[in-house]
């Protein structure tokens, strides 16, 4: 039965127990108020029956009132009494007649009414007597006939009140019985009712709250379990709560059936969860590894294991001599005895191939000695090898190869394809940083050398420095020298000018007095008067020779001196070779035939007919070269060639327009040492010669100083006891300008050691250095020529007095403007003071204008500045001044500062 | 012909290594982990002053004649500094590392590579205008004992101290530079009073330990002569000689990026190099 069947029962029962109990207080009621209305009505009744007897007696008395014969006054009233009690019986007669439908009563009330109209009709005619005034009839009348008629009407009246008064009672009775019944009625109906109603409501509640129970325990269970598995309700009834279960049922089961989507759904996540993390945990290693090891290592360490493998291989690609490999740079559970190769190339073996095809592969059935995991208590072949590729923009830069013991799960499989990914990029970003690092170190390192080499050259510098100071000290001692030497030079120049010309004077007055005595010795020898003895002619001889030998001495004489005087003539012309040639074959062609010496003299083909030269002094030099050539030769050959000059040995700005002239004997030769003391004056190559040989050793200087004047040169090759070959340069055409400045020069050149020497021991430099220490106090200072400005000539004289004690030529100026006018009249000013506080224009102001001339940009300027005024010196260097001094100046800190400044 | 060249390199680095070896046996001086390019540019240039053809030569040479070895080792030892070298560096220690050293009780400083001891000055003076310099004591070492005596003496040339002026006053001088020296001859002698708190000794970063625990360590201009392991091996010499939280202050063209160390060390001036311990 439904619950709303149930309730509708129920209620409905209720309901219908209420309604009957409504409609049994109703009739109840209306019994009661029937009663009622009948008792109320039997009193009216009775009220009327005793209002018609109080009537009768009324009318009565007041019957008896007329006949006894009343004052006239009362008479209407009494007849007016006696009508309204006729009329009330009337009234209550017609009332009675309606209200009392009963036969009895009825005919009571018919008889009285029958009576009434009797009576009535006996009073008429005692009305009638009355008004005749026939008082006895009408007492007759009254006493007899009327008095028995009212005594009926009363006795009728009287009986009808009875009537009444027992229906009265009797209704009472019923009424009474009534209201027990009644009484009863209710209290069995309600307490049956009650009965009724309480069972029922039990009824209904406990089939309503049972089936409630039912399910609140059901969903309670259900509120404690977290199960996916529902409890189900067991209610086969086919109510509302019956239906409840059902839906409960229903709903359990796709509460379940989502519980068990949501699971997978949440195993999915938690998978994909699983995954993210891994990721994200081997994404948060990356940073911070900076190199390839640690990170294949790490990676290999932490993925392994991640994916459920036991054993793993990380391979980068490295570059090797240009072919590119995959190394094995990381392992995790390695075993170090597998014959595992270290490097693939491309294409090569698994990992090569999955570098090549960019894509992972799995073996699937590895054969049981592929490879081995082991572990301290056994070892096994593993289910599944797994290689996968690295990459990062198409290009594979590493490989890994994973084993495992049982084979790859999906999510496993899919956690590595993730990190794979990622770790490409890490793989790439750590080589460009490795490379930039490289890169960067690279460039420390660059820059360190640089530095390096920066302090080494500075050291090369100041090694060179100190070099060229140590050789500027030395060129400015020589220069010294020389200026000494050529102030001695011109002095010796001078003295020798005078020398000669004394000489050439002197030769001049010798030669007079001896061109006599040689022409005098001569005709004594000569012996023309015969009167001579042989032995007298001999001295003459002697005389005549050594006079000789004294002529060409002094001749010689005379001809250096002029060389030396610089009084020497020459007179270029165009000189004809073969007339040279021609000199030489008769000048010394008798000699040779004498000496039994050959005598060769050639010329070269190439040579040009004539040379632009002084024919005289040419000649003279080939004389003298060859006078000594016999000289010095007692066999073999003496040559002259003349050719165009070889330049291969030549020092100096010879040019193959020069022609040769080359002297060579078979003669004793020139040791080396001496081959150079030869051309100097009065100089022979043993000093023994002269004894042996003769001649005054000036010779050859003067061949030089002539070959100097021709613009040429003369040189000796010779060895000793080898003969000698002298060779006379001369230019074919012009002489060469200032021959022996350019000689110097290039010798001077030539002098320069090959090599920097080596610096001087820092020690020796200071010994240098304390040698100069000695010099004096003024040293740096003296000659200086300083600008003092100031304002107070107190501390210019003081300034002044102190720097002229170092020999210091000092300036003043009194003020700024005066002080850059001082500077412009005299640029050489070494040094400026400068005071700060000047009216005019200030120090600042003045350096400033100083340090705007472009002269001026390095002139030294020290500025004097009061001591107190910190922000002073600042200021100083802002406005240009090399250093600043503090005033009251301390000598000793002022000339230090000033040497400084000074030092050049 | 490139074989040729390069089994002449070899026999190059064969007889470097050879003559390092032999000087440190005998001399013990060791140079063998000094930069390669730069022993080998001045054994070269000792082998052009003293016309020696071969690198053996010089080797018997170097082992035979003392004197020989001496000249070696002035070549090696470069001796290039001057006063407040780089005066970005000393303005930069007034302002950055001065406060620090203000609250030390008493400070050690170790230059490392002093020479002929002008930054040794230089510092002292820098000291000294701090008002730091009483508490301080400087250790300054060279392995050249010739330029530490030079050092002490406080004598340098007067041609380059217009140089100087101009760099103290760039690193930030308080006073006239003039008041610290006395111009003699050629020579602007320092006052003594700056070397009053100095400890002048040989000490060789080659071979030698540390000796103390420093506040600061400048090593300027030294490791750059030094190859790679040497290097690492002085920085670890140094920083086991610093105190926490000490400075060390290298050459403008050092850096200790690439040192092994670098971790332990946070920039105090990145530019003018100078590093603060960390751990």
């Amino acid at each position: 039965m439904k619950f709303k069947t149930k309730l509708y029962i129920g209620f409905g029962f209720l309901f219908g127990l209420f309604i009957t109990s409504y409609l049994v207080f109703i009739f109840v009621m209306e019994q009661l108020d029937k009663n009622t209305g009948e008792v109320v009505d039997n009193y009216e009744m009775l009220y009327l029956a005793n209002t018609i007897e109080s009537q009768m007696g009324t009318f009565s008395r007041e019957s008896i009132g007329t006949i006894a014969d009343p004052p006239p006054e009362l008479v209407d009233q009494l007849d007016k009494n006696k009508e309204e009690a006729i009329s009330n019986i009337h009234k209550a007669i017609a009332a009675l007649e309606r209200l009392d439908s009963r036969e009895s009563s009825q005919e009571l009330i018919q008889r009285l009414k029958e009576m009434s109209e009797t009576y009535e009709a006996i009073e008429e005619e005692a009305d009638q007597l009355r008004a005749e005034g026939n008082m006895e009839a009408l007492k007759t009348l009254y006493w007899y006939e009327g008095r028995s008629a009212r005594e009926e009407m009363m006795e009728v009246a009287k009986e009808l009140q009875v009537l009444q008064q027992q229906t009265a009672a009797e209704k009472l009775n019923q009424s009474s019985d009534m209201y027990s019944l009644l009484k009863k009625m209710i209290v069995i109906y309600a307490l049956v009712g009650f009965a009724i109603g309480v069972g029922m409501a039990i009824w209904t509640m406990r089939s309503i709250t049972g089936n409630l129970n039912k399910v609140t325990t059901v969903m309670n269970k259900v509120a404690f379990r977290k199960s996916n598995k529902w409890p189900r309700i067991d209610i086969s009834s086919k109510d509302e709560i019956g239906d409840i279960a059902v839906a409960f049922n229903e709903m359990a089961g796709t509460l379940e059936a989502h519980a068990r989507e949501e699971e997978k759904l949440k195993h999915a996540a938690e998978e994909q969860s699983w995954l993210k993390t891994k990721v994200a945990e081997v994404a948060t290693m990356y940073p911070g590894i900076d190199n390839l090891e640690t990170l294949a290592q790490r990676f290999i360490t932490k993925v392994t294991p991640m994916v459920g493998a036991s054993y793993g291989v990380f391979y980068i690609r490295t570059s090797v001599d240009g072919e590119e490999t995959f190394q094995k740079q990381a392992a995790y559970a390695y075993n170090h005895e597998d014959p595992a190769k270290d490097s693939f190339r491309l294409g090569e073996g698994i990992i090569g191939q999955c570098a090549l095809e960019k894509r992972a592969m799995l073996m699937d059935h590895v054969p049981e000695n592929y490879i081995r995991i082991t572990s301290g208590l056994g070892s096994a072949s593993p289910a599944n090898v797994l290689v996968v590729p690295a990459e990062f923009q198409g290009e594979v830069l590493a490989v890994i190869e994973l084993a495992t013991l049982e084979p790859f799960k999906e999510g496993e499989k899919q956690l590595l394809k993730e990190v794979m990914g990622g770790i490409g990029i890490n793989i790439k970003s750590i080589m460009r940083h490795m490379q930039i690092e490289k890169l960067l170190e690279e460039s420390q390192s660059l820059t360190e050398e640089l530095q390096l080499q920066q302090e080494e050259l500075r050291t090369v510098n100041e090694q060179l420095e100190e070099q060229y100071e140590n050789s500027e000290q030395k060129t400015k001692e020589l220069e010294k020298i020389k200026l000494i030497l050529e102030e001695k030079a011109q002095q010796l120049t001078l003295n020798s000018q005078y020398k000669s010309e004394f000489l050439a004077n002197m030769s001049h007055e010798l030669r007079t007095p001896l061109n006599s005595l040689l022409i005098l010795a001569q005709m004594l020898a000569e012996n023309a008067s015969g009167n001579l003895t042989d032995k007298q002619v001999e001295y003459a001889k002697t005389i005549f020779s050594s006079g000789n030998d004294l002529l060409r001495l002094i001749n010689d004489i005379l001809d250096i001196a002029k060389v030396e005087a610089g009084k020497m003539e020459v007179i270029f012309e165009d000189v004809n070779i073969k007339d040279v040639q021609t000199f030489v074959e008769t000048q010394f062609a008798p000699l040779a035939r004498e000496k039994g010496v050959q005598l060769s003299v050639q010329l070269a083909d190439e040579l040009p007919e004539t040379i632009y030269t002084d024919k005289q002094r040419l000649q003279q030099v080939l004389m003298n070269l060859l006078s000594n050539a016999f000289k010095f030769t007692h066999e073999g050959i003496v040559s002259l060639r003349v050719e165009k000059a070889q330049n291969k040995a030549a020092r100096g700005p010879y040019t193959e327009a020069d022609i040769a002239f080359i002297v060579k004997d078979t003669g004793i030769g020139i040791p080396k040492h001496k081959q150079e003391e030869i051309f100097e004056a009065f100089k022979q190559a043993d000093g023994t010669i002269s004894r042996k040989y003769g001649g005054t050793g000036l010779g050859l200087s003067i061949s030089r100083e002539i070959a100097h004047l021709l613009g040429g040169s003369i040189e000796v090759q010779s060895a000793e006891h080898q003969g000698s070959t002298f060779t006379l340069r001369v230019p074919q055409d012009q002489p060469h300008q200032q021959p022996e400045q350019s000689a110097a020069s290039a010798e001077v050149a030539a002098g320069l050691p090959p090599q920097i020497e080596e610096p001087p021991p820092i020690k020796e430099s200071h010994a240098a250095g304390s040698e100069k220490r000695s010099n004096s106090k003024t040293a740096l200072l003296e000659g200086k020529k300083i600008l003092i400005v100031d304002d107070d000539m107190r501390n210019i004289f003081a300034l002044t007095t102190a720097l002229e004690s170092y020999h210091v030529d000092v300036l003043f100026a009194e003020n700024g403007r005066e002080g850059i006018d001082m500077l412009n009249g005299n640029p050489d000013i070494d040094l400026v003071l400068m005071d700060i506080m000047m009216p005019e224009i200030n120090g600042f102001e003045a350096i400033r204008l100083i340090r705007k001339q472009a002269e001026f940009e390095q002139l030294p300027i020290i500025a004097l500045t009061a001591k107190a005024m910190k922000d002073d010196r600042k200021r100083c260097i802002e406005a240009g001044a090399s250093d600043y001094i503090s005033k009251p100046v301390n000598l000793e800190q002022l000339f230090s500062t000033m040497r400084v400044w000074l030092y050049r | 012909m490139n074989n040729k060249i390069e089994a002449e390199k070899e026999l190059e680095t064969i007889e470097i290594n050879l003559l390092l070896e032999g000087i440190y046996r005998y001399y013990g001086y060791d140079f063998r982990n000094y930069a390669g390019p730069f022993l080998n540019r001045r054994i070269w240039n000792r082998m052009r002053a003293e016309n020696i053809a071969t690198i053996s030569s010089l080797q018997e040479r170097v082992l035979h004649d003392p004197t020989a070895m001496k000249k070696l080792f002035r070549d090696f030892s470069i001796n290039v500094t001057e006063m407040f070298r780089d005066p970005g560096f000393f303005l930069a220690f007034r302002t950055k590392v001065v406060p620090y050293l203000r609250e030390q009780p008493s400070i050690r400083l170790w230059h490392v590579g002093c020479s002929t001891g002008e930054e040794v000055y230089s510092m002292a003076i820098l000291l000294h205008e701090e008002g730091l310099y009483e508490k301080t004591r400087i250790y300054a070492t060279d392995m050249n004992e010739e330029v530490l005596k030079e050092a002490e003496n406080g004598e340098f040339p007067l041609h380059r101290m217009q140089l100087y002026t101009r760099n103290y006053l760039a690193a930030g001088g308080t006073t006239a530079f003039s008041e610290y020296y006395s111009a003699k001859d050629n020579h602007a002698v320092f006052h003594p009073f700056l070397t009053k708190n100095v400890v002048f000794a040989q000490h060789n970063l080659a071979t030698d330990r540390s000796f103390n625990e420093f506040h600061v360590i400048i090593c300027r201009n030294v490791l750059i002569y030094f190859d790679k392991i040497l290097q690492n091996r002085v920085y670890h010499l140094l920083h086991n000689s610093l105190s926490p939280s000490g400075i060390l202050g290298l050459g403008s063209k050092e850096g200790i990026k690439f040192a092994n160390i670098v971790n332990s060390y946070e920039e105090v001036d990145p530019i003018e190099k100078l590093y603060r311990k960390i751990k």
